[in-house]
């Protein structure tokens, strides 16, 4: 008994030491609903919004689902009982938030969704890199890349994708496979590695390669795929360049295979562009006001703003990172944040 | 019947899972393009071998009459800090070692102690404690993995000490060496079970723990080496999943507990306890990574490669069934 007593206070005293107090607060608190906290992406845009919101007087309090529907939706329901100066949501289902969502704007809280858009219902602001975009510039560095290897734009790529239940990943196959459509030369074999880890896609290229050793490019989904797919090529015996590889995402693993000549590009997701987009907006989101559509310079990159059915949006171009630019510091994956604080917009 | 029929009825049920494999094997070989060849018989060996290493961990205490459903998170935790350790990019800190291949015990010292300690907690707490293993190795599941994410901060380590990666290139008979450690695993698991007198308690504990402890077997002993053992074989496929992807990420392994279950059971080891050879469990591994190597090389559409994987298994498993049924109508 007494034994059971010492372990329950130590297990509580564990979980008070992890409770951090409330952040004081200045022009408000933002909630950020996060999907996951399994991939560096999702990691850096908990970091870079923190970041960019304090620059212009927000602080932020960041609420994990781990990839869960219903958590998500149990969270949209609490963080509307806190009454926050806005949520950013960063949906796991694009459209089973819909009823949160409306919930949340019907309470007068204003609701951003980041990175994922939904267009099933009115959000206050939209910030999104436009994974069907990221598609079509895949497609286009693979028709690069294979012209410059084959002569002509034909040949066969293994495109690895993440969990097939994520429309991240689906909207980025239909982004790549409609501008691929244009080159019958081209077969695309296309394989997805569940639940987005790594070991999957080191199978998935591990047998590709032996029954399809004719395969001129891998397309991974995900940087961190990309390492897996790596480690398999180098069991198979490979050199890095000697298959053609491309991921998307930016991360920093994707950076590194980049410079060590296993990947050919990176397509970046350009997260910090994104995350100072929704910052440099919020003054104008928590208070309503009309955001008009236009171009406006996000950390030196073209950002444009639409007036679409279900709010304002705004789409910030993805880019193609290859051995030439990947030292960039506006890579995010070269972890180095702007160092200009931003100023929201006027 | 004549004695004979049944000795040889009672020879496939007793080995019908590798019966299973072989089936399947022909099956595939003759209607997947591609696939009846010795690379693709080597892949499957070795993307066996980290879900093998961690199904012999769950093997022995399910056959002992428990239950962990937190290697897969343990697997992780260690994959996590011998990849923070070891690896040289990504969150990893690259220690250097001299000579360069003490990395390599000490990698594995890391990856087994991590596991075996969580493996201990969770032993304590059920044993000594007597709380239900259930719960307590989900909370284990829950928090272990919690605390991958906590200290990678939810980014990855990545090029892995080449020492260690040596493991994962280095081929002998056309298999990774990573597919040997596993092969060698079940070899020397399956001795333990079989031939010492340790294998032999956790089987009678499984089948009757009471009946075991009036036996005077030091019951609460062999279960808490059970427990240890299944945390440090999970810390072991920890550490071969590194040396697969020369690295860790926060995710890595997501998903094995249930491979590891449905691998268990097709390999004939009950759930209740008592039953269960680990040669069996090894077909099992081997059965679902051929069925996994078939759905990459069919190009299935991705919506719906996780249906096929499901019905897969299930049709062994309803298979296994059967054999169970068979066999009692012979007794």
């Amino acid at each position: 008994m007494k034994r059971l007593l010492l372990g329950l206070t130590t297990v509580l005293a564990l979980i008070g030491a992890m409770l951090v107090p409330a952040a004081a607060q200045s022009k408000g608190t933002v909630y950020y609903l996060v999907p996951t906290l399994l991939d560096e992406f999702q990691t850096g845009s908990v970091s870079a919004l923190e970041m960019f919101l304090k620059q212009v007087g927000y602080e932020m309090q960041t609420l994990n689902a781990d990839n869960k529907t219903d958590a998500q939706q149990s969270q949209m329901n609490d963080v509307i009982a806190l009454k926050p100066a806005a949520i950013i949501l960063a949906a796991v289902d694009f459209n089973a938030l819909k009823p949160s969502i409306e919930a949340a704007r019907a309470a007068g809280i204003p609701v951003v969704e980041f990175d994922r858009q939904i267009t099933s219902t009115m959000s206050d602001f939209t910030s999104v890199a436009g994974t069907i975009e990221i598609g079509h510039v895949a497609a286009a560095e693979a028709e690069r890349l294979l012209k410059e290897k084959n002569g002509d734009v034909k040949g066969k790529i293994l495109q690895v994708l993440g969990d097939p239940g994520d429309p991240y990943t689906l909207d980025i196959q239909k982004g790549f496979e409609e501008k691929m459509k244009a080159f019958p030369g081209v077969t695309i074999i296309s394989q997805p590695a569940m639940q987005w880890e790594a070991s999957n896609a080191g199978t998935i290229v591990a047998d590709s390669i032996v029954s399809n050793p004719d395969i001129d490019l891998i397309f991974n989904h995900a940087a961190h795929l990309s390492v897996a797919a790596v480690a398999s090529l180098e069991a198979a015996g490979k050199k890095p360049g000697e298959v053609m590889m491309m991921s998307s995402n930016g991360a920093p693993v994707g950076l590194d295979l980049i410079r060590k000549g296993w990947l050919n590009v990176e397509v970046e997701q350009p997260l910090y562009a994104q995350a100072a987009a929704v910052a440099m907006f919020m003054d104008k989101i928590v208070a309503k006001a009309e955001i008009k559509p236009g171009t406006y310079d996000i950390l030196g990159l073209e950002g444009t703003v639409t007036g679409e059915a279900w709010g304002p949006n705004i789409k910030i171009p993805g880019a193609a990172i290859t051995k030439d630019n990947v030292d960039d510091p506006k890579f995010w994956g070269n972890l180095k944040p702007p160092a200009t604080p931003i100023s929201p917009v006027p | 019947m004549t004695p004979r029929t049944r000795r040889g009825i009672e020879f496939v049920l007793d080995n019908l899972v590798w019966f299973m494999l072989l089936f399947v094997l022909i099956v595939f070989s003759t209607f997947v393009p591609n696939y009846f060849q010795l690379g693709i018989f080597a892949n499957i060996i070795e993307a066996s071998s980290v879900l093998g290493v961690l199904s012999i961990g769950l093997s022995l205490v399910i056959i002992a009459g428990h239950m962990d459903l937190s290697v897969e998170s343990v697997a992780a935790l260690s994959a996590m800090a011998v990849g923070i350790l070891f690896c040289s990019a990504g969150i990893g800190i690259g220690v250097q070692l001299q000579p360069e291949w003490l990395a390599v015990p000490v990698s594995l010292l890391v990856a087994i102690t991590v596991g075996g300690l969580v493996g201990l907690l969770n032993g304590f707490l059920i044993v000594r404690m007597k709380m239900n293993a259930f719960i307590i190795t989900l909370a284990s599941f829950i928090w272990v993995r919690g605390l991958v994410v906590a200290v990678s901060g939810g980014r990855s380590a990545q090029d892995l000490a080449p020492a260690i990666r040596w493991f994962g290139i280095q081929r002998v008979l056309g298999l990774p060496l990573t597919a040997w450690i596993a092969v060698s695993c079940f070899i020397v698991f399956s001795v333990l079970m079989a031939k010492t007198p340790y294998g032999r308690h956790l089987k009678m504990i499984g089948g009757n723990e009471t009946a075991t402890y009036r036996a005077g077997i030091r019951v609460a002993r062999n279960l808490v080496i059970a427990f240890v053992l299944a945390g440090a074989i999970a810390g072991l496929a920890g550490w071969l999943l590194t040396v697969r992807t020369s690295g860790a990420t926060a995710n890595l392994g997501v998903g094995l507990l249930f491979n590891a279950f449905a691998a268990v059971v097709i390999g004939g080891v009950s759930l209740k306890g008592g039953v269960g050879s680990l040669p069996g469990v090894y077909a099992g591994v081997l059965l679902l990574s051929s069925i996994n190597t078939a759905i990459n090389l069919m190009g299935l559409p991705a919506n719906f490669t996780q249906v096929i994987h499901g019905l897969l298994v299930l049709a062994a498993v309803m298979l296994d069934t059967l054999k169970q049924s068979v066999r009692r109508r012979l007794a």
